[in-house]
């Protein structure tokens, strides 16, 4: 790969820190989408998370986000108490994650 | 051993023919001609019975090892594509296996060359140009597959009716190119790279031997002459390895230099000097006709971001900058709105993503490519989570795929300035 115009670098981190800085808000929407049993938003909102997080360089909330996408593509009709609690443990484990990325990018 | 416009010289049968004229083969083919025939093996225009088709039946020779015409078999059920010969089934007849293939009906590129040069006329730039991309198109779309040819030159590629290119003769591997005396072996040595000839092609650099292979076809379209001169291998491989290399503008001055350029950088002795790939080619030959056809004048890099994710949306545009500075970058949300925007004007570079709200990326490759919106632009597909059939949907519909994650950044970057290493 060449390198890229000048003023890349910065550009990229600076994006890179906004992306981090948002990620509490997305943690956030996702369990206000769940709440609501919005399932197919929920879904989208953790794909979208999902891709764009291993493109910013945060693999473990990528991965945290695949299991609610994985978990939530399960879901036909409303969702058994096995399945629930198992969206509650991965929406804690996401949101953890969040958090820890928007501090690494303080 | 391809088809029915074999040049003249092309080797005798080593054996008696396989079939015979007016045989029955396994209760369906009716041999009705030898369309070609050599060391391995002929080929037969057959008739098959069941389907009222016409068919081609090609056959190894009981020598050459089975596993040649099943490679050849396979590879050619992996790919559909009006640039690669089609294979219809394969069978066995009284111990001899055979591939049925498509009937391709045309002349081959190699008599289309014997034929002007016996006129003393060359192909017009724009008419190779278009040859040139056909075959770059058919080349990628076999590589996209996993697969290398191996063995691209004139004679194996054929001019249908409506100037459909055909690569043919897949599976025909090498190693008879060595036997000396084998007439159809100097044809195939003036094609085959530096690495080729001695034997030292690096593991997963087979492609390029394709991308060597269409930069000589291309000299010689635009040249009238092939570009270099020797009989044995090492005689060839010296003329290979010798720089200065052959420059197209001494037979044809008239030649842009940006095409020239693309030409002989394919034929580049050491194969990471090469584009990296048939797709690369493709991409620099078409930017080299759209010159052409614009009079000369560079038009900007331009490209269309699809994501419904507005943070990959500006990962994707910085990629595209630290890629191409000067790139135009139009982005979208949504399938529909991608559509109406190549419509409007057909970027250079369309990323997209899968997972579309509306109509989803997929549908959107099948929608460009059947309105044929999306035949000068290359389709990315940048996806999180594509499956296997996806994916092999999208290589069907010539479409490449990049994954979402640490690597997207490289492999764009790499991408995009594969596509316009001349600016």
């Amino acid at each position: 790969m060449a390198e890229g115009p000048p003023g890349i670098d910065a550009l990229l981190a600076a994006a890179r820190a906004d992306f981090g800085r948002g990620l509490p808000a997305k943690a956030a929407e996702f369990e206000k989408l769940v709440s609501e049993s919005a399932w197919d938003q929920a879904r989208r909102a953790a794909h979208k998370l999902r891709g764009s997080a291993a493109t910013y360089g945060f693999p473990a909330l990528s991965a945290a986000a695949a299991a609610i996408e994985d978990a939530l593509l399960e879901v036909a009709g409303p969702p058994d108490a096995d399945l629930r609690a198992r969206l509650e443990h991965l929406l804690r484990g996401a949101a953890v994650e969040a958090e820890r990325a928007a501090r690494e990018v303080q | 051993m391809s088809d029915d416009t074999a040049p003249e010289s092309a080797p005798a049968p080593l054996d008696a023919p396989v079939f015979a004229l007016g045989e029955i083969v396994a209760d369906t083919y009716e041999i009705k001609a030898v369309l070609g025939s050599g060391g391995m093996g002929e080929v037969y225009e057959a008739h098959d019975r069941v389907l009222n088709r016409w068919v081609a039946l090609k056959v190894v020779r009981a020598n050459i090892a089975r596993e040649y015409l099943l490679r050849e078999g396979r590879a050619l059920a992996a790919i559909h594509h009006p640039g690669v010969v089609a294979v219809h089934a394969m069978g066995e007849h009284k111990g001899t296996g055979f591939l049925v293939l498509e009937r391709v009906r045309g002349l081959s590129l190699d008599r289309l060359l014997q034929d002007r040069r016996a006129r003393g006329e060359r192909f017009a730039v724009d008419e190779a140009l278009e040859l040139l991309v056909a075959v770059a198109d058919a080349i990628s779309v076999v590589h996209r597959a996993g697969l290398a040819h191996r063995d691209v030159k004139p004679g194996n590629l054929m001019i249908a009716p409506g100037g459909r290119v055909v690569l043919m003769d897949f599976g025909l591997v090498l190693p008879q190119a060595d036997r000396p005396g084998h007439k159809s072996v100097a044809g195939s040595l003036q094609y085959m790279a530096p690495e080729a000839l001695t034997g030292s092609v690096a593991e997963g650099a087979a492609t390029l031997l394709d991308v060597y292979a269409l930069g000589v076809v291309g000299y010689e379209l635009l040249a009238g002459v092939a570009p270099f001169d020797g009989a044995s291998p090492i005689e060839l491989y010296r003329a290979k390895s010798r720089r200065p290399l052959p420059r197209i503008a001494a037979h044809r001055p008239d030649l842009p230099a940006s095409l020239a350029g693309v030409i002989e950088q394919m034929m580049a002795p050491e194969p990471h000097e090469r584009p990296q790939g048939a797709e690369a080619a493709l991409w620099q030959l078409r930017a080299a006709r759209a010159r052409l056809a614009g009079g000369g004048g560079v038009r900007a890099f331009s490209v269309l971001i699809v994501d419904d994710d507005a943070d990959m949306r500006e990962a994707l545009s910085l990629y595209v900058h630290a890629a191409a500075a000067d790139a135009e970058i139009e982005t979208t949300g949504d399938g529909k709105h991608a559509i109406r925007a190549v419509r409007r004007r057909v970027p250079d570079l369309l990323l997209l993503d899968l997972d579309l709200p509306d109509i989803n990326g997929v549908e959107v490759c099948m929608l460009l490519r059947g309105m044929q919106l999306g035949d000068g632009c290359m389709i990315v597909s940048v996806s999180g989570r594509a499956t296997r059939a996806d994916v092999e949907l999208l290589q069907q519909l010539g479409v490449r795929s990049l994954e979402k994650g640490p690597s997207l950044m490289s492999a764009l970057v790499d991408l995009i300035q594969s596509m316009r290493p001349a600016r």
